[in-house]
Parts: structure tokens; C-alpha cells; sequence
């Protein structure tokens, strides 16, 4: 019970400055790094017109999410931004499923990781919106039902950042905590396994697919 | 003095609770019930069918009643030993967060369950698909009382020993009440919304992908007002308070849970029937999505607005 909402730092101080590193975050971060570049490797390998099998995998995916983008972004920027939304639900989607896996644990449990994100997704759409619209109308969509507005508009902005990386912080920190409660309650009988497959696996894939398309529509919402 | 008054704290708490919580679970469950008995009057030869749905729909629904009762055991039987007061107040006002936080996700998990009755009654061959759509939309609708939970959680078996009891009561009960309250509206708007994207399913089978697709992200942006409630309670819950024994230090940190709580209820709802009425058009008129979902967004931003006038008033009282 002592790990809740707590997280391990490593700190290094030199000369009155504090640089804290969240070790298991970076470590499981690259991890999940590690398997994304493997499994894009072994996708690579000997592609031809039969495939094989990580390949079949890949095409299947990498489809699916091409239509997706096409139907919100249109045949003109879909191709343009396919790649992140892609990487950007791989990213997640296998963030959230490594604490599935025992002693390693899930890199969006870290507010810092989501809220990268978040920030991440916000600056791509709105540098997009600069870019197809030109900074005079991007401008001036804030001031859009009268011109006072545009500091609650410019706060409706930034808190989609806050709302779209605590959705998925929220969702897989609360799912960490609950399993920890009952496995320290009921000593690791049947419980925890079945919430875990339930916050692992099913939360963990509909947050990621929510993340990325929240992301998507974000940046179409700019583009158009 | 003190075994007593976190004694005292902890029944009160687990009467919240379990109180609050079987408010919502109970209403859903009998729309529900309500909606498959309608059902069945149509097509009596669906009955078997239609009841083995409204039963996998009302025990979704109820879940969020037991976590309330979870939480109430534990508040019940949990220790006290070496506790201050402060940890009275913390399981106080945990029991007061799953149980408000139980009313919305248990109203709005009934919706779809009971629109799954009516809509296999009316395409029989789709059932599958209308189980899925439905068992999505009533797992995404727990989210709200999921946070309830991990709230309650966090009061009830977090170490607050280094909290100060003044202004520190005020804290720990402002974080149950902001959560709590900004649970109730998100979990009914998203029980509309996954309501009607069960039926649209079962309108347009073919367009079940889509349909629910824009469920999710429906879904998601209705939670906002409910994920700022649940981030006003953390700061509440790990921005430690100074010692201060002034009433008004205690109200300000109260009063920014109830702010955003009651802030949170408004948006919610809203943005929840925005989403409604654009998951039941996506289904009858595919080719038009593309506008449907922009206008939703659009129209989902600015009723929210009112939500982020609750937020940014919650945060200049903690800050302040």
C-alpha cells in the first residue's frame, strides 16, 4: 500500500539545480520504444506479395487507420499526417498494455508522458492551422462570436490539452490504483488478474484509440 | 477523542456511500427493465433474447452501486489505529465521493442497456453487434464513478499524516464533493449518447463502425467536465495546505471543490445530448459524418464553456 500515488525518482543535484528523473518511466518509455522499432523491423523483413506474418499485422493495422484519417482529414492531408496518428496509437496503445506484463509498468501512468502528449497533439494542430489557414484567420477564428471572447476561447484551447492527457492519466493511474487496493485486500486470488485484463486490456485499448482520435480530430478541426 | 471521532467519521461515510449510490444504479436498472418489457410486448418471440440482454445491461449498470458498497465495507471494517483526525475527515468524505459519484454512471448505463432491448426487438439478425456497441458504451459510461472510486481510494488509504487538521478538514472534503458532484452530469450525458448510438446501431448495422466510433470520441469529450472535477481533487488532495486556523482559508479550499462539482453537472449533460443527437444522425445519413462530428465538436466546445468557468475559478481558490 506504501507505492500508492507515489513514483520513483532519481535525483541529481549539482551546484543548487534538481534534475529529477522518473527512472521506471523512461525505462519502460524505451522499452516500449524497443518493441515498436522490432516489430517494425520484423514487418520490413522480406516484404513481398506473400507476407509474412508481422506484416500481415502491420497492412491490417496501418489500413485501418489510413481510413480513418482519410475520413477526417480528407485524401489531401490524410497522407500528411497518417504516420504520427499511427505512431501516435501504437505509442499508447502498447504504453498501456505493458502493465499487463509482470514488473513492468505502464509509461502513462506518468502524468508527464500524457501530458507530453497532449501538448504534443495541441502544438502539431494548431501549427497545422497556421499552415493551411494563414495566421490572420487562424487569428481570427478566437474572436469568433465577438471579439471579447478570445480569452475564454484561448482557455478552451488549453484545456482541451488538460482534458484529452487526464482522460488517459486518469484512466490508467485509477485502473494501477484499484488493482493494488484489492490485491492488498484480498491477496492476489482471482480478482486482480480479472480487473487487470479489464483496466489493462480493454480500458487500455478503448483510452488509446480515444487519445488518438481526439488527436485526430483536433488537427482536422484546424485543417478545414 | 480521536478512535472516536474517525469512528464516527467512517459510519457516516459508509452510509453516504452506500445511500447515494444506490440512487442511480437503481433508476437505470428499471428503465431498462422498463424498455426490454416494452420490447418484448412487440415480439414476444424475442423475449429470450431480449431478456438475456437486459440482464448483461442492468449488471453493468449496477457496478458503480458496488463499488459503492465496496467502499462502504471498507469504511465499516477498515482500521483506525494510529490515525489523527484528519483521517476521519479523509473517509468521510470518501464515502461521500463514490456515492455521488455512483449516481450518474448508474442512470446513465441503464440508457443504453434499455435502447439494446428495443433496438434487437427491431433487427434481430444484428443482435451481436448491438450487444458490442452496447457493451462499449456502458464500460466507457463507468468512467466517471471509476473516478469516484480511485478518489475515494486515494482519501481512504493515502497517509495524511503530515496534513494539517486546519485548513486540512476543508481539503479532504472539498476533494470528495469535487469529484464526486462533477461525476453525476458526465455519467448521464454519456449514457444519452451511448443510448443513442445503440440504437442507431441497430438502424444501420452496416454503420456500426462508424457509429461507434464517434461514440468514443462523443463519450470523451463529454468526461471533460468530470476529469476537471477529478483533477481539482488531486491538487486538493496533494497540495498540502499550510496550517491556518482562519475559517476562511478552510472555505476557500472547500468552496473550490463545490465549485467545480456543481460547475461540472451543466456541461456534462449538455455536451452528452449533443453527442446524443449526433451519434442518432451519423447512422441514418453515413455520408454526411464528416460535417456531423465537426459541428458536434464545435457545438460540444462551447457548451463545455461553462464547465471551464467553474475550473478556472477552482483553481484561483486553491492558488490564491
Amino acid at each position: 500500500m506504501e507505492e500508492l500515488g507515489k513514483i520513483k525518482q532519481f535525483v541529481l543535484e549539482f551546484s543548487g539545480f534538481k534534475l529529477v528523473f522518473n527512472v521506471e518511466t523512461i525505462i519502460m518509455t524505451w522499452v516500449v520504444f524497443l518493441v515498436l522499432i522490432l516489430f517494425a523491423i520484423l514487418a520490413r523483413k522480406k516484404m513481398g506479395i506473400i507476407p509474412n506474418p508481422f506484416q500481415i499485422i502491420a497492412e491490417l493495422l496501418a489500413k485501418t487507420f489510413y481510413n480513418l484519417c482519410d475520413d477526417a482529414l480528407g485524401s489531401r492531408f490524410a497522407p500528411k499526417y497518417f504516420p504520427m496518428i499511427f505512431t501516435l496509437f501504437l505509442f499508447i496503445w502498447l504504453s498501456n498494455m505493458i502493465g499487463v506484463v509482470p514488473i513492468f509498468s505502464e509509461p502513462t501512468k506518468d502524468l508527464n508522458t500524457t501530458l507530453s502528449l497532449g501538448v504534443l497533439g495541441f502544438i502539431i494542430a494548431h501549427y497545422s492551422g497556421i499552415r493551411a489557414k494563414g495566421i490572420k484567420t487562424y487569428l481570427k477564428e478566437y474572436c469568433e462570436p465577438i471579439f471579447f471572447m478570445a480569452p475564454l476561447n484561448v482557455i478552451g484551447e488549453l484545456a482541451k490539452v488538460v482534458s484529452i492527457s487526464f482522460r488517459l492519466y486518469g484512466n490508467i493511474m485509477g485502473g494501477g490504483i484499484i488493482i493494488i487496493v484489492v490485491s492488498h485486500l484480498i491477496y492476489q486470488l482471482i480478482l486482480p488478474p480479472a480487473l487487470l485484463f479489464f483496466f489493462g486490456l480493454f480500458v487500455g485499448t478503448v483510452q488509446a484509440f480515444v487519445f488518438t482520435m481526439l488527436t485526430l480530430v483536433y488537427i482536422s478541426l484546424q485543417v478545414k | 477523542m480521536d478512535e472516536g471521532f474517525i469512528t464516527l467519521c467512517r459510519y457516516l461515510g459508509a452510509a453516504l456511500s452506500v445511500g447515494f449510490g444506490a440512487i442511480g444504479a437503481a433508476l437505470g436498472e428499471g428503465y431498462a427493465a422498463g424498455q426490454a418489457s416494452d420490447a418484448i410486448s412487440y415480439r414476444p418471440q424475442a423475449s429470450g433474447e431480449v431478456l438475456k440482454n437486459m440482464l448483461v445491461g442492468q449488471a453493468i449498470a449496477e457496478s458503480a452501486a458496488i463499488f459503492a458498497l465496496v467502499v462502504s465495507i471498507l469504511l465499516i471494517f477498515g482500521s483506525t489505529e494510529f490515525h489523527t483526525q484528519i483521517f476521519g475527515w479523509a473517509a468521510l468524505s470518501g464515502g461521500l465521493c463514490m456515492g455521488l459519484a455512483a449516481i450518474g454512471s448508474g442512470i446513465g448505463a441503464g440508457v443504453p442497456a434499455g435502447t439494446a432491448c428495443k433496438g434487437i426487438v427491431r433487427q434481430p439478425a444484428s443482435s451481436g453487434k448491438i450487444l458490442t456497441t452496447m457493451l462499449l458504451g456502458s464500460a466507457v459510461c463507468q468512467t466517471p464513478a471509476i473516478f469516484g472510486l480511485v478518489t475515494a481510494f486515494l482519501l481512504i488509504f493515502l497517509d495524511h499524516s503530515n496534513v494539517p487538521l486546519y485548513p486540512g478538514w476543508a481539503a479532504m472534503v472539498g476533494c470528495g464533493i469535487s469529484t464526486g458532484l462533477a461525476a453525476i452530469g458526465p455519467g448521464i450525458g454519456n449514457g444519452l449518447t451511448a443510448g443513442e448510438a445503440v440504437s442507431g446501431v441497430a438502424r444501420n448495422p452496416d454503420q456500426s463502425g462508424m457509429t461507434s466510433r464517434t461514440m468514443l470520441v462523443a463519450l470523451g469529450v463529454a468526461q471533460s467536465t468530470a476529469i476537471y472535477g477529478f483533477l481539482i481533487s488531486l491538487m486538493l488532495l496533494f497540495m498540502t495546505p499550510k496550517e491556518s486556523t482562519s475559517f476562511a482559508q478552510a472555505m476557500r479550499l472547500l468552496s473550490a471543490g463545490i465549485c467545480m462539482g456543481f460547475g461540472a453537472f451543466g456541461p456534462g449533460l449538455g455536451v452528452g445530448m449533443t453527442g446524443a443527437y449526433a451519434v442518432k444522425e451519423v447512422p441514418r445519413n453515413p455520408d454526411g459524418s464528416q460535417v456531423l462530428v465537426r459541428t458536434m465538436l464545435v457545438g460540444m466546445a462551447v457548451a463545455e464553456s461553462t464547465g471551464i468557468y467553474s475550473l478556472i475559478i477552482a483553481l484561483l481558490l486553491i492558488v490564491l
